[in-house]
């Protein structure tokens, strides 16, 4: 398993590597890992489906419990076919439809990267993995969403899906760390096995919920799904209909039969979820963007998973799981359809699409297929799952929930079928003489035809949202294995097309009607109003402003911006700290050597008396050079202790801050500033002599102070034989301590890219200013000055 | 800027030598006070020494992004650290080898060498990041007589009258020059 994730790290990194001259190939190397870890899927389906699951577990950080934990039983397999099954039609799908698109690597390699992770996700057994690889979702799929880096719109869009789903991700991780914490365990399996209870559980629960709303689009978090459509057709396909958005419904789908009984589980999804079907559903009736349209359904059809899953009964368990698999089905194909029409119409406004029944046999045939499973319509596979969904709710015997959420349901699949029925008669309606709203409509006869390879994907998922739907007792124990993971099926459990007279096709026959008759007034009165903005994206929109506001209030009151008052508070706090560390007492202050030798008092002298010039010093040049001239004193007294290595370091060290202190100094006045207002001269000597005296005394303590025995014996001895050097100091540093110095250097290349562009910024604010002024900075002179008086 | 030419004649001699300097510290750093730090320090002196001598446009017109070093510098060292785990070993462990080579005689050497050279081009890259930097801010600016031609709308304001055309033949000289003897 570990070796499939990782293919899809090194696809995504060929893909990536190219940059911008990466071509329609690497969507090519793209689909490899999925078709390999679809093939391995398929290979393991007959053992894992037996209930013997697969596990792997790699040592990731022992010593904290963190592990790469993964394990792939029934449901992880469903989960796993999907992704990758999916994934790889997308992904073939993507190399006809991106034909002109810049940075097609980017792409490929995203979406590659995202597959990754969401495989990892579904496999993960490890709580801290889960985490891990959810993030990575959002991360990719924020990059996705904004892939079109030049829209506005996109940029925004990611932005949004990403602040929503990071914050739910670290409710998320609160909530998984306190499971962890109270069942004593880092795997889900262990948890869910001996699920914990009480008041602590009850918050981490609300907290994992959280997390897994923002994650599946639920109400009230439910606003960034219709924005991240800005992502290219086969990315919304992918992402936003079938895989990403079913993450938060994984972990519900898991939770729920070890957590439904818990206090706040059932309140929560069921009222989240009947809310977030009638939000989608109504926002999917208004939208004119054939492409929103479908992300709305998504939405409400997300609600119904959370539901089913959410209730945790076996019976709604069995029938989310066919759900789950319906809807990857028919919104993929739907999806990969519009993109088809995109490509071909050159729109997908609803109003302007006409005559693609006759012009485009094949794909509105599956179009049909897929709409007919997507409101549930015999015999497709969303007919078996919305009956097998229904018999659920109408047996669970759960009380009031129970009953909220089958009202829900039912009455949320009228608006399902009439949304669906209203897109797909806008999509596909024969041509109609005139104008709707004032839209010229399409031309036809100028839709060009897609490819087989364009073509094939969309039909193959709708082909399989009708076969699988008229084979339903076939594939029924494969469900029943799949859901068997999940929790304790009862014996009797299976799909059918024709249950008999039962109330749930009562329910179902009622809904079809009350949805057809919806539809033809909708569609009637089609107002061509785009919808207003939800309630939730004002929220979004007042939040994030009064955050950004709030941010920059912050900083202004903390962050004055002066130097002194910066250098003021930081050594007021060091100076704090030293003195009580000195007060309390730390190692017994007694028995200072004074000099070890001669040579020593002399570099200490010669140090001293440059400190004390650096203070009469009138010119900033001047304090410069003689405070480098104290690290050289410094340098001499390393050299005294036998430091080679330390010297040399200091020596350079030394030359080179010099210099850069004159690139800088260049720019300041020649001579000090006045100090500021606030503190005169008295407070700030008060300041630095105290804070001098007080890291002078502690320097003294310390050296005469230590208990643990040093460990300079051991690396010593351990030179020659381990290192393989003779210098200890260089062994030390680039093998035993070898993590730190990468550490050390890291820092050191974030500060130089961090001063470039400082120093660019300033620069360009400057040109800026002088473009403006027509004039030239007189401090510009200064820094020719500063170097001109070196080299003379 | 007033050039000195004794600077600029001993820059041009001392460069060679403090260049091979550096990289001698750098590879008896294993055995011998020294390592890729200071090494890479002494590069970074080399290069200032260079920048001080020559003015601006040496430094300037170097076609190298510097953070290119130290982007190679930080991979190199963390492909150094990460390798031991790709053959089984623990992450960081440092491996000796020992080549027979005919003609040149017994090769001691450490794979935590790499990591060494990996310190010495970062630091490098970032003498060079913030003197470019630095000097290029100074080049927009234009301030000094002897930005050839890269500032002609402020050059001319700013330079003193009588210095402006000396110090312009002289900076065309040295900055070929600097080009040419680029590390």
């Amino acid at each position: 398993m570990i070796t499939i994730l990782a293919l899809h790290l090194i696809a995504a990194l060929i893909c990536l590597a190219p940059g911008e001259h990466a071509r329609r190939w690497t969507l090519g190397v793209a689909t490899v890992p999925p078709l390999v870890g679809f093939v391995w899927l398929c290979t393991q389906a007959g053992a894992v489906l037996d209930g013997q699951p697969v596990v792997e577990s790699v040592g990731w950080v022992p010593q904290i419990g963190l592990d790469l934990d993964l394990r792939l039983d029934g449901f992880a397999l469903l989960m796993g076919l999907l992704v990758t099954g999916i994934g790889v039609l997308v992904f073939t799908y993507s190399i006809s439809y991106f034909t002109h698109e810049r940075a097609i690597g980017r792409m490929a390699g995203l979406l590659v990267a995202f597959a990754g992770a969401m495989l990892g996700l579904v496999l993960s057994d490890g709580l801290l993995t889960l985490f891990v690889f959810w993030e990575l979702t959002s991360i990719t799929s924020f990059l996705l969403i904004g892939f079109d880096d030049r829209s506005t719109a996109a940029r925004t869009a990611a932005v949004r899906a990403l602040l929503v789903t990071g914050m739910g991700g670290l409710c998320l991780l609160a909530g998984l760390l306190i499971l962890g914490q109270q069942a004593d365990t880092g795997t889900i399996s262990q948890l869910l096995a001996d699920a914990p209870t009480g008041a602590v559980v009850n918050a981490a629960l609300v907290l994992v919920l959280i997390g897994a709303f923002t994650k599946s689009a639920q109400w009230p978090f439910h606003f960034w799904l219709p924005g991240a459509m800005a992502a290219p057709t086969p990315v919304s396909a992918y992402l936003h209909s079938a895989t990403m958005v079913k993450a938060g419904i994984v972990v519900i789908a898991r939770f729920a039969p070890a957590f439904a009984e818990a206090g706040p589980w059932r309140p929560m999804v069921v009222t989240a979820g009947v809310i977030t079907m009638f939000v989608g559903g109504l926002g999917a009736l208004h939208q004119q963007d054939a492409k929103l349209a479908l992300a709305h359904g998504t939405v409400s059809q997300l609600g119904l998973l959370v539901v089913l899953f959410g209730l945790g009964t076996p019976e709604t368990t069995f029938a989310g799981v066919v759900m789950l698999t319906a809807h990857a089905l028919f919104k993929a194909a739907l999806f990969l359809i519009v993109g088809i029409i995109d490509h071909g119409a050159h729109t997908r406004d609803l109003r302007r699409l006409q005559g693609l029944t006759g012009r485009l046999p094949i794909i509105a045939t599956a179009a049909f297929l897929a709409a007919a499973s997507m409101a549930a319509i015999p015999p497709t596979l969303g007919f078996v799952a919305k009956e097998a969904g229904l018999d659920g709710l109408i047996d669970a015997d759960i009380g009031l929930w129970g009953v909220v959420a089958l009202v829900g349901v039912a009455s949320a699949a009228v608006l399902t079928v009439a949304y669906t029925g209203r897109w797909t008669w806008f999509a596909f309606r024969p041509t109609a003489p005139g104008t709707l709203d004032g839209q010229p409509g399409i031309d036809p006869a100028r839709v060009h035809h897609p490819s087989p390879a364009f073509a094939y994907a969309p039909v193959l998922l709708a082909g399989a949202s009708l076969v699988l739907g008229l084979v339903a007792p076939v594939v029924s124990p494969f469900f029943d294995d799949v859901a068997g993971a999940l929790t304790q099926l009862p014996e009797d459990i299976e799909l059918a097309l024709w249950h008999g007279p039962t109330t749930a096709l009562a329910v179902s026959v009622v809904v079809l009607a009350l949805g057809a008759a919806l539809t033809v007034y909708v569609v009637r009165r089609e107002s061509g109003r785009q919808a207003p903005a939800g309630r939730g994206e004002r929220a979004y929109a007042t939040t994030y402003d009064e955050l950004i506001h709030g941010a920059k209030r912050v900083t202004r009151y903390t962050q004055s911006g002066s130097l002194p008052a910066y250098l003021g508070i930081v050594f007021t706090t060091l100076l704090v700290i030293v003195v009580v560390a000195l007060l309390s007492g730390i190692g017994d202050a007694g028995g200072w050597p004074w000099a070890d030798s001669a040579l020593q008092v002399v570099a200490a002298i010669l140090t001293g008396l440059m400190g004390l010039s650096v203070l009469t010093a009138r010119r900033r040049f001047t304090a410069a050079v003689l405070l480098g001239g104290t690290g050289y004193g410094l340098a001499i007294v390393f050299l005294i202790y036998g430091a080679p290595d330390l010297a040399l370091t200091q020596f350079l060290v030394e030359t080179i801050t010099i210099v850069m202190f004159l690139l800088v100094l260049g720019r300041l006045p020649d001579r000090w500033a006045e100090g500021p207002r606030w503190a005169p001269s008295w407070v700030r000597i008060l300041i630095a002599g105290s804070v001098g005296a007080a890291v002078a005394a502690f320097a003294m303590v310390i050296s005469v102070s230590r208990t643990a025995p040093s460990v300079g014996d051991e690396y010593l001895a351990r030179t020659v034989p381990e290192g393989g050097g003779r210098n200890s100091v260089n062994v030390t540093l680039v093998d035993f301590r070898g993590f730190d110095t990468q550490g050390e250097i890291t820092v050191l290349a974030v500060a130089a890219v961090g001063v470039v562009n400082i120093v660019g910024v300033a620069r360009r604010e400057q040109r800026r200013k002088r473009l403006l002024d027509g004039t030239d900075d007189i401090t510009d002179d200064l820094a020719s000055d500063a170097i001109d008086r070196v080299v003379r | 800027m007033r050039r000195s030419i004794i600077l600029t004649t001993t820059a041009s001699g001392l460069t060679p030598v403090l260049l091979l300097v550096s990289l001698y510290v750098t590879f008896r750093g294993h055995n011998a006070p020294g390592g890729g730090f200071a090494g890479g320090l002494i590069m970074g002196t080399a290069i200032i020494l260079r920048y001080l001598a020559d003015g601006r446009p040496g430094i300037r017109s170097t076609r190298l992004d510097p953070v290119v070093l130290v982007a190679a510098g930080l991979g190199l060292s963390l492909i150094t650290s990460t390798a031991p785990l790709v053959f089984g070993s623990q992450f960081m462990d440092s491996k000796l080898i020992d080549l027979d080579v005919p003609l040149i005689g017994e090769i001691h050497f450490v794979t935590a060498g790499f990591f060494d050279i990996g310190v010495h081009v970062l630091v490098v890259g970032v003498v060079m990041s913030i003197l470019i930097a630095f000097a290029r801010a100074d080049d927009e600016a234009g301030t000094a007589g002897d930005d050839v031609g890269a500032a002609p709308a402020g050059g001319g304001a700013a330079t003193p009258a009588g210095d402006g055309p000396a110090t312009g033949t002289a900076t065309g000289t040295s900055a070929g020059t600097s080009t040419g003897e680029r590390p």
